[in-house]
Parts: structure tokens; sequence; C-alpha cells
């Protein structure tokens, strides 16, 4: 027999939250869910890895600092299509951690920026 | 919209226990009649403010009331004194908006709180948004909110000049809040990506008239027959009309409802017509992206008050990665042009 995985841990905690929910009223139970919630961002975090993500399509502008450095003191154009695309890339990792369900999000996935 | 740290939450009596006759002795100084409370319950707390209904007889005659004080540590919203005024003279307008009965002072020990009428009503978007029996209301809500927004925002500014309220043009609400951002210290690519975009677009010219601050699907009461009250004066400020509109089409108050861009129940286009034309599709767009980034400030701001230690909280910090959400509706609304 292995040990738990880290993702494992998680779920279990999940498991426990999900039960000690029906136990709960009000706040409280409200508290759970947004932990349970919170927990499965977490897993999805560690499987994932968004920030290397995001870092790797803001490489070309000196990386993530960089680019909003370059935004701030307008050395970088808003509508220039390349940031736009690097932008979305790291936006779209981000979401999919952090809310995969998000109606913004599945656009977003659906349409490139030409 | 930073909650400032300065102020200490003074201990004030409970309305549900030791203030109950605090509470009765304000509303008959008020009213000059007879007062009885029944009863006084909690209805929700938010984190810049407490709600409770307070049952009243007055001159024998059942009342249900509305009380609502100030509540937390740091606080940066308008004294109740004046959101009150506000909404008095908005209900003159013609706003749909509940009655003021009274208006607490220092001395009553109950914070600083207004009594008001209770409107019947939903007060749950989720949940009006989504019952058939809202149906109708919903039909005619785009119209209702246009006309009670054209109503306020055609008053002049003389209206309002003895009152201290905060002013400026787009142009300084953005460099307000560029600052706070950059006080915070984080870098979110598409959050600095809309503050570059509105930076050239936002207006330069003064408040023309005052506006509400915080016209969202989940500060109206709504009935079968759709608005029947206009609640949470508490951002109200001097701006241009374009800014209620603009908040109004956050992502954020659709609660899922995308495809209706007018707070989860309409469209743009009737939004402006029933308006009356004076704003147009691109002035309602930069402010629909100013109201996006604008939410995308408050997850930031609720996930620092976790980070600090300020207010530990798993809500808080969760709220934290709805930074991602606005992200996308920002990367969306810049780069093809509506959401």
């Amino acid at each position: 027999m292995s040990h738990p995985t880290a993702a494992q841990l998680i779920e279990a905690v999940q498991l426990f939250l999900k039960e000690a929910e029906g136990e709960l009223t009000g706040r409280l139970a409200f508290h759970a869910k947004v932990a349970g919630n919170t927990l499965a961002i977490v897993n999805r975090e560690l499987a994932q890895n968004p920030e290397t993500t995001e870092a790797e399509a803001l490489a070309p502008f000196g990386g993530v600092a960089a680019a909003c450095e370059d935004l701030r003191n307008g050395r970088l154009d808003p509508s220039d299509k390349a940031l736009l695309r690097a932008i979305r890339k790291g936006v779209l990792a981000r979401c999919a951690v952090d809310n995969p369900r998000y109606a913004s999000f599945t656009r977003l996935t659906e349409r490139e920026i030409a | 919209m930073p909650l400032s740290n300065q102020q200490k939450a003074v201990p004030v009596l409970d309305p549900i226990t030791d203030g109950k006759a605090a509470l009765q002795a304000l509303i008959q100084r008020s009213s000059g009649k007879a007062v009885q409370l029944q009863s006084v319950a909690a209805l929700s707390g938010g984190a810049s403010s407490a709600t409770y209904r307070v049952d009243a007889q007055i001159d024998g005659k059942p009342t249900p009331l509305i009380f609502q004080r100030t509540a937390g540590e740091g606080h940066d919203g308008l004294p109740r004194s004046i959101q009150a005024e506000v909404l008095q003279r908005a209900g003159q307008l013609g706003v749909p908006v509940p009655s003021v009965i009274a208006t607490t002072s220092p001395a009553d020990d109950l914070g600083d709180g207004v009594i008001s009428t209770m409107v019947a009503g939903e007060a749950l978007a989720p949940r009006w948004l989504r019952l058939p029996e809202y149906a109708a209301a919903r039909e005619k809500l785009t119209a209702q909110c246009a006309e009670a927004l054209a109503k306020l925002h055609a008053a002049p500014l003389s209206n309002w000049g003895d009152l201290p309220l905060k002013s400026g043009s787009g142009a300084e609400l953005l460099e307000g809040m560029f600052t706070y951002y950059r006080d915070l210290g984080v870098d979110v690519p598409a959050y600095d990506l809309a503050f570059a975009w509105l930076k050239p677009r936002m207006p330069t010219s003064p408040a023309t008239c005052l506006v509400h601050g915080d016209f969202r699907s989940g500060n109206f009461l709504v009935d079968e027959s759709g608005l029947s009250a206009v609640l949470d004066w508490e951002l109200t400020h001097l701006s241009v009309p374009a800014e209620d509109l603009g908040w109004l089409c956050a992502q954020a108050w659709r609660f899922g409802h995308w495809q209706k861009p007018v707070g989860g129940f309409g469209t743009r286009e009737e939004l402006l017509q029933a308006y009356g034309g004076s704003v147009s599709p691109q002035e309602l767009h930069i402010w629909e992206v100013y109201g996006n980034l604008k939410w995308g400030m408050s997850c930031l701001q609720l996930a620092q008050d976790h980070v600090s230690g300020r207010v530990p909280s798993v809500e808080r910090a969760a709220i934290g990665r709805r930074v991602s959400e606005v992200a996308a509706d920002l990367t969306y609304l810049i780069a093809f042009g509506e959401l």
C-alpha cells in the first residue's frame, strides 16, 4: 500500500467538508462549501501549474512583471495583437484553474485573436 | 473604494438585545407618534453594513421597517445621514426608494444608521433572475432601470450642491483606481491591459450629475411588476451618467445569465434607447470596461483583507481567485469589443 498523494489528501478533506456541510447551517455551511471549492482550485493548480504557462506566454515581452510595467509606462500598446494573444493564453491558464465553469472562460477559449 | 484602517468601531448597542429601547425611542422621536417595538431580527451582515428587520406598531398600526447601519472596522462610504438625504431627494425625483423614517444621532448609541420603510420585493438577484414568477418583471426591468437612472441623472448639480459628495472626471476615477492597484503591488497582465486601454479613453470633463455609484442587480428589490426599490446608496457621488449604465452591465451582476448584458436581464440597445439616447454605445463600452476592472479591484481588495490578516476569511481568500474571471472578461471585452 502506498501513502496518499497530495491530491488524494485534498480529496479526502473535500469529502469531509461535504459531509460537514450537511450538518451545518447558515454562514458555516456556506463557508464549508466555499472551502471545498477552494480545495478544488488547489488540486487543479497542483496539476496544471498556470503560473508557468503565463510566464512562458509573456516571455517575449520580458515576462509578466515587465509586460505589466511596459503597459503602465506606455511602451506597450494595449491593441498589440501579439500581446493580446499572450495575455489571453495566460488568462486561460489561470481561469482553467480558478473557475473552469466560468462562461467567459469558455467563450475566450473558443475565440482566437486573429 | 479601498477600505481605510483608520477608524476603529465604537462599541454600540445591539438593536436585537440592549438597543431595542433606544431604537424605539428614536422612531418615536422622529415620527412624533406612539411607537411600540415588537421584534428586531438580523437580515444580513455585509462587509460594510448590517441590516435588521424591525416590526413596530406605530399609532397601533403594524409597520415593518428596516434598520441599516455601518458595521465593521474602517469604512470609507458616506455617513448614513448624507445617504438618507440623497435617498430622499432621489425619491422626490421619481426614483423608487424606501422612505426614510429616522437617522441615528451619536446620543442614540446605535451607530451610524438609518431607519426606513420596508419595501416589498425580492432582494436576492439570483432568485429574481431565475424564478418563473419574475418573468414578467424581468421583461420590464431594463426600461425601469433606464427610467430611474434618467430621472436621477437629469437633476442639475445644484440639487446636490449642499452635500459633501465626492466628485471627479472619469480620468480622475481611473487614476484613483490605478493608484490603489499599484499600492497592492500585484501584477495582473489583463488588468494592466485594461488600465492602458482605458487611459486615453476616459473622459476628462468634470462631473455633470449625481450617480448612484453601485447600481446593479444585487442592489434592487424586485417584485412581480419589476423594480420596486433601488437600495444601497453608500457609494453615490458626482460623475457622468454612463458610469451607472456601464456598472449595471458588468459581468459579475449577471449571475450566469451572460447572454443578457444588462444585469442578467436586458440588452444594451434596449437600455440605451430607454435611457433616452444621450449615452452612445461607445461610451457605454468604455464604462463597461471600467466597471469590470473596478469589480476586479474589489476582488483584489477582498483577497488582500485575508492575505494581510486584516480579515482572515476563507470566503475572501476564495474571492481572490475571482481575479482571473475578471481577467477573462476584460481580455474578451478589449479583444472583441463586447461581452
